[in-house]
């Protein structure tokens, strides 16, 4: 092209957002070179922001990362054309705050509890930090290995329930693979007493006490999740089943081990023993049965309300998603995919921004889910089961299996996504084209160079991201939230 | 002056005659002198009549006069008489000219002083035109010459005289005084235009007459004789040539015998005495014989067909043909491309608006040369060429994206730190992985994740594992140096725990039915924990390592192969009655895998060449398949029972239909190095095989139950990511129970999940 001329080109354009930045309603002509940043800082100049703000620009569910003309061109967009450019406020480069190295893998993290970050790992501790890196807490609560772990919310019942004068303590519900769930309540300390703790735990005072063991399931727990009010625990299991349980602490054991003739039994008997903490066994009040394979991971679907009015949401390797009255126990919604043996599920972000969203529903509108064949899918929850069409409206590629995926709040159509190549990914759910940032976790150092090591988990809350994987624990400053 | 002509003339006469008496006799000439003058008076009679005839041709006249002088000029002395006479008429005639001369005639100039130059100059009188002079045939009087007669148009003359004085233009009359003219005048229509005189003049006779013989078309002369006699010069009579043309002596052959036909005739004379040619030869008497044709029975071959006939041209062969039967360009130029004995036509219709544009046909020579070749006995070499686009050769198969779900790319890979990862087995629920390595280190670790959740250390190195397919007990089998553990997975249900301690560790030990040289040696489940087996059979000594492990569907049986030489290295082991038995005594050739037919009581044994299938309910060989491959490395059974594929040292992979024949129904050889592993998916139509050369292949391979189908093979894709060490690749592949994800052991070490 003559550059004379694509000098003088220019693009119409309308402008639209859902930011509390607005436009007037007016189409602009826009010199076809220009780029976001150009574009970021007519919106700024226009709208005469005192503090400029960041912002970025989606053309056709595409971030634009070039200049406008080589968009139109890529894109085969006449030079007649109005294009409506939706601005977003941008998302920061994220930035990486602290690393924590595990002894093993991180399978679990969360940001739950205010102050801190709690993480599952393979060698069945759970361990609390400080926003200072400090180990404030640790317990071994499973002898297998953990998949999942979530804090009860401090308006559960649960803390009046559990006797503790302290303020700093945190009930952790954990699945393992050794097909119980626990409920745990950790004793949180700043002062740096307790970093040895976990290595002799019997012997010093009970700091840490397991509360409840949740036995029903009769293979490894993959997840375990709990509602808002923290009344209620969800937790999958591989063997197709959800367990639906309250929290609250029972007297005596509802569920009669059977104690298997083994040495290793006896040893553990004895160890618990001794420890004097032995868990009571707990049963479920409900068991979701609809899974035919595996269920990966169980949500609650709604935002508040609490009680069992709740829906669950459960994904599964049967390839489908399902939705379930908590109330009645069946299950209400499915979403049949075909080949999509799913591995984790969240609730958009846009069901967070939504004012009458689905407490007065009951039922969340879409659901985010990740599946082996490298995607992260958005299903429309409202199509009929019965229809042929699974409901599937965007699909997020990935370049590796993507494990895990988180939103928040505070972030309206962002979500975060972990994946094998060990890259966390922001996504905008509006743009499904690449990714908006992305970060490279567990950065390679040295001896183990080009290992590419797996992310397994992601939390992101308040602005700051938690990882955990193969390389232990990393914190991120994500998106332009305050710490 | 007609006396003097009628005198001329009689004078003429006399000469003549004579000649004429000259001729007869010379001699007399002089004795006739006088006689001559008296018959000069006889002839006075025919004077007359002379006269009528000879009066036509006045003008002559003149040119007498000089004759008459050069005849008596040449004349004999005889004549001097008549030249006396004769000088007596000139006399007379020039004293008439004379008188005449200087009358008027002879012009004489007259010297005048000129008035305009005052010089003397000769005046020459007019000449008086009368009958003699030239002048008066003068009938032109016009001097124009020959010009355009148009120039004088818009003068009053139409040229000038001799004298130079002008021509004025005669009157012509209009139209209508012409054609009075010709009413009037009966011979105006004889006339003709003349353009010098610009008037109509008559035509003369002589000229009428010319215009008649031109239209006739004779000859215009009328003096012309076409029919002249000939004029013998120097033929005829008294004329022969006797002289002869050359002076050369006559040749000497003109009278001497010749000497060739004396040796023609010597020839003969010699064949005659040799008795080579018989004089009298007596005539054969023998006489033409007749014979009947039709006497002959008639013959009973069949009459020769008639060769074919042609068919008749059609329109397009015209050399004229209808436009429609004319090519397009395009048409045109496909029948050139094509070569041809191609061709549907071995002619382009041509149009050619006649008969006569038709060019010469160009294939003449051609077929002339083609028609020696025949005559030749030089046969036509007639190409025959298959034309087949190649891409139809190419079977048509589906395309890979409609048969998805298969592994297609590199999900987690597990990494066997110190040796080969030799062996992997996945659980019966597909969730858990188990690999073993050279260093005899076993790992159980989940398929999704990757974390190893149990490790075993063994010592020497481990040749197989394989999962117990049974789904109400769970262990799997180990196999190192003459040795077998099962092991116990951990995470497991108590019931499902108590169940296979009982099995594996039963309290109460049945009596062994035969004594073997195998013994089962179990471990008390109270002294038993995860990291060590508990169960383990002691193969006999010097049985090598087993290498190869296969469990009946109903996980009762376990069929192993030792690589070493004794008892063919093939044990079946009872669980439940915890007994060991080589089901053969001996077997031809090292055994290099064997398998339990999934539905019947059959069993594969793979050896070095053969694939042999016993029943063993029956003991007895069922069938023989012979792969043709030189060294079989590994083999499966399709869970329906009636496909088998055998992989070979050689990168050929053979797809047998046990329902078709003893020979493969397909050899695939897509790898480049050997293959070393095959396994079909138990639920997908897919199978695996695995290399030397560091690929894993996979196939699409849907069997139908219809037994008409074949069985469709499609290659889906090729799974890199192993790397080769030690010349060796990914030792063995296992699909992933119920999903379409494949687990590889590669010699580098690493077990990889290919996910779909």
């Amino acid at each position: 092209m003559d550059p004379s001329t694509s000098q003088s080109r220019s693009q119409s354009a309308v402008f639209s957002t859902n930011t509390q930045y607005v436009l007037p309603s007016q189409k602009f002509m826009i010199p076809a070179t220009w780029r976001r940043y150009q574009l970021s800082q007519l919106v700024n100049k226009a709208l005469d922001l005192s503090k400029p703000v960041p912002f970025d620009f989606i053309v056709r569910g595409e971030v634009l990362r070039s200049t406008l003309e080589e968009w139109c061109q890529a894109n085969a967009v006449g030079e007649e054309e109005t294009l409506e450019i939706e601005y977003i406020q941008s998302v920061l480069p994220p930035e990486k705050v602290s690393s924590i190295p595990h002894e093993d893998w991180v399978s679990a993290v969360t940001c739950a509890v205010q102050g801190h970050f709690l993480t599952g790992s393979y060698d069945g501790q759970i361990r609390a930090y400080s926003h200072s890196k400090q180990l404030v807490s640790s317990t071994l609560a499973h002898r297998s290995p953990i998949t999942s772990i979530c804090a009860i919310p401090t308006s559960s019942p649960l803390y009046s329930e559990v006797s503790s004068s302290n303020g700093d303590q945190a009930i952790v519900a954990s699945s393992s693979l050794d097909l119980t769930a626990r409920i745990t309540s950790l004793y949180l300390h700043d002062n740096n007493t307790d970093v040895d703790m976990d290595e002799q735990p019997p012997t010093l005072p009970p700091r840490s006490t397991a509360l409840a063991s949740l036995v029903m399931h009769t293979g490894p727990l993959s997840s375990i999740s709990v509602n808002s009010a923290g009344t209620h625990l969800l937790t999958s299991s591989w063997d197709g089943l959800i367990g639906v349980w309250d929290t609250n602490i029972p007297d005596s054991d509802q569920v009669e081990v059977e104690q298997v003739s083994g040495a290793e039994r006896k040893k553990r008997r004895k160890v618990d023993l001794n420890a004097q903490d032995r868990p009571k066994t707990k049963a479920p009040i409900s068991v979701l049965k609809s899974h035919t394979a595996r269920v990966s991971q169980v949500i609650f679907g709604g935002g508040g309300g609490g009680g069992r009015g709740d829906v669950a949401i459960s994904c599964g390797f049967d390839s489908t998603i399902r939705v379930w009255d908590l109330e009645t126990g069946i299950c209400a919604h499915t979403v049949t995919a075909s080949e999509k043996p799913f591995l984790a599920l969240s609730l958009p972000p846009s069901v967070f921004l939504a004012p009458s969203g689905p407490t007065s529903t009951g039922t969340p509108s879409t659901i985010l889910a990740n599946s082996t064949d490298r995607t992260m899918t958005l299903y429309d929850l409202r199509t009929p089961s019965t229809s042929s069409a699974s409901g599937a409206s965007l699909s997020f590629m990935h370049p590796s299996t993507p494990s895990c995926i988180s939103a928040n709040a505070e972030a309206a159509y962002q979500v975060v996504t972990g994946a094998y190549d060990s890259i966390v990914r922001v996504w905008d759910v509006r743009s499904n084209k690449g990714a908006m940032a992305t970060m490279r976790a567990f950065t390679p150092d040295g001896a183990d160079a080009g290992q590419v090591k797996k992310v397994l988990s992601v939390d992101w809350k308040r602005g700051v991201a938690a990882v955990g994987g193969e390389g232990g624990l990393e914190i991120w400053k994500v998106g332009e939230g305050k710490t | 002056m007609p006396g003097l002509e009628v005198e001329s003339k009689r004078r003429k006469r006399r000469h003549e005659e004579g000649q004429d008496e000259l001729d007869a006799e010379p001699s007399a000439l002089h004795r006739n002198g006088h006689l001559e003058m008296l018959s000069d008076d006889e002839d006075g009679n025919d004077i007359q009549s002379d006269d009528g005839q000879v009066d036509q041709f006045p003008e002559i006249h003149t040119e007498s006069d000089s004759e008459e002088e050069e005849k008596e000029e040449t004349s004999d002395e005889e004549d001097e008489e008549e030249d006396e006479e004769d000088k007596d008429e000139d006399e007379e005639s020039d004293s008439a000219s004379d008188s005449a001369e200087s009358l008027h005639v002879f012009p004489k100039a007259k010297t005048v002083m000129s008035e305009i130059t005052g010089q003397p100059k000769l005046v020459y009188p007019e000449i008086e035109p009368d009958y003699d002079s030239d002048s008066s045939t003068e009938d032109a009087p016009n001097r124009v010459g020959d010009i355009p007669m148009h120039w004088y148009d818009d003068l009053p003359h139409i040229g000038y005289d001799v004298n130079g004085r002008k021509v004025l233009r005669p009157a012509r009359g209009d139209e209508l005084d012409k054609f009075l003219q010709t009413v009037d005048d009966p011979s105006s229509w004889t006339a003709a235009f003349d353009k010098n005189t610009q008037m109509d003049k008559p035509l003369s006779a002589e000229e009428l007459d010319i215009i008649h013989r031109l239209y006739k078309g004779e000859n215009p002369d009328a003096n012309y004789d076409p029919y002249e006699p000939t004029i013998e010069w120097f033929t005829g009579k008294g004329k022969e040539e006797v002289m002869p043309l050359s002076a050369a002596p006559e040749p000497k052959r003109r009278w001497v015998p010749s000497k060739w036909e004396k040796q023609k005739v010597m020839k003969i004379v010699r064949a005659i005495r040799q008795g080579r040619i018989l004089p009298s030869k007596p005539k054969s008497k023998a006489k033409f014989e007749f014979y009947s044709i039709w006497n002959d029975t008639p013959s009973t071959h069949q009459p020769p067909l008639p060769a074919p006939k042609p068919p008749l041209p059609t329109n397009s062969e015209s050399y004229n043909p209808p436009e429609e039967y004319l090519p397009t360009d395009e048409e045109r130029k496909r029948w050139e491309e094509t070569d041809p004995e191609d061709r549907e036509r071995d002619y382009l219709p041509q149009k050619y608006s006649a008969l006569r544009l038709v060019p010469g046909y160009d294939q003449f020579i051609k077929e002339r040369f083609h028609r020696q070749l025949d005559l030749y006995l030089a046969p036509r070499v007639q190409r025959v060429k298959i034309n087949i686009d190649p891409k139809t050769l190419i079977p048509k198969l589906p395309s890979p994206n409609n048969l998805k779900p298969f592994p297609n790319y590199k999900s987690l890979h597990f990494i066997h730190a110190k040796g080969r990862a030799r062996c992997i087995s996945v659980s019966p629920d597909g969730a858990w992985v188990v690999s073993g390595d050279e260093e005899g280190i076993a790992s159980l670790w989940e398929v999704n994740v990757g974390r190893e959740i149990q490790r075993w250390q063994f010592e020497g190195r481990i040749g197989l594992i394989e999962w117990c397919p049974r789904l109400d007990v769970s262990y799997f089998v180990v196999g190192t140096e003459e040795k077998l553990h099962f092991l116990i997975p951990p995470n497991i249900t108590n019931a499902v725990l108590s169940l296979t301690q009982s099995l594996l560790a039963p309290s109460s030990l049945p009596p062994p039915p035969n004594p073997t040289p195998i013994k089962w040696n179990s471990v008390s489940p109270n002294h038993w924990s995860l990291d060590k087996p508990i169960l383990t059979l002691a193969l006999p000594d010097s049985s090598g390592l087993p290498i190869q492990a296969h469990w009946h569907r109903k996980g009762d049986y376990l069929a192993t192969v030792s690589n070493s030489k004794t008892h063919g290295g093939v044990w079946i082991h009872q669980l439940s009655r915890r007994h060991s038995q080589a089901p053969f005594k001996r077997i031809k050739g090292t055994v290099q895998a064997v398998l339990f037919h999934p539905l019947k009581p059959h069993f594969f044994v793979a050896t070095q060449q053969y694939v042999r299938l016993y029943n063993l309910s029956e003991q007895k060989l069922l069938k023989t398949l012979m792969p043709g491959i030189k060294w079989i490395s590994s083999l499966d059974v399709h869970p329906s029972g009636d496909h088998v594929i055998v992989g070979g040292y050689d990168r050929k992979l053979c797809w047998f239909d046990l329902e078709l024949s003893d020979k493969p129904y397909k050899v695939l050889r897509y790898h480049t190095r050997a293959i070393r592993s095959l396994h079909f998916h138990p639920t997908y139509p897919l199978f695996a095989s695995s290399s030397d050369d560091g690929s894993i292949q996979i196939f699409h391979s849907r069997v139908y139950n219809d037994l008409l189908t074949d069985p469709l093979i499609v290659p889906l894709k090729i799974l890199r990511g192993h790397s080769v060490k030690d010349q060796l690749g990914v030792l063995q592949v296992r699909w992933c129970g119920k999903h379409p994800w494949l687990v590889s052991a590669g010699a580098d070490g690493h077990v990889v999940v290919w996910c779909s």
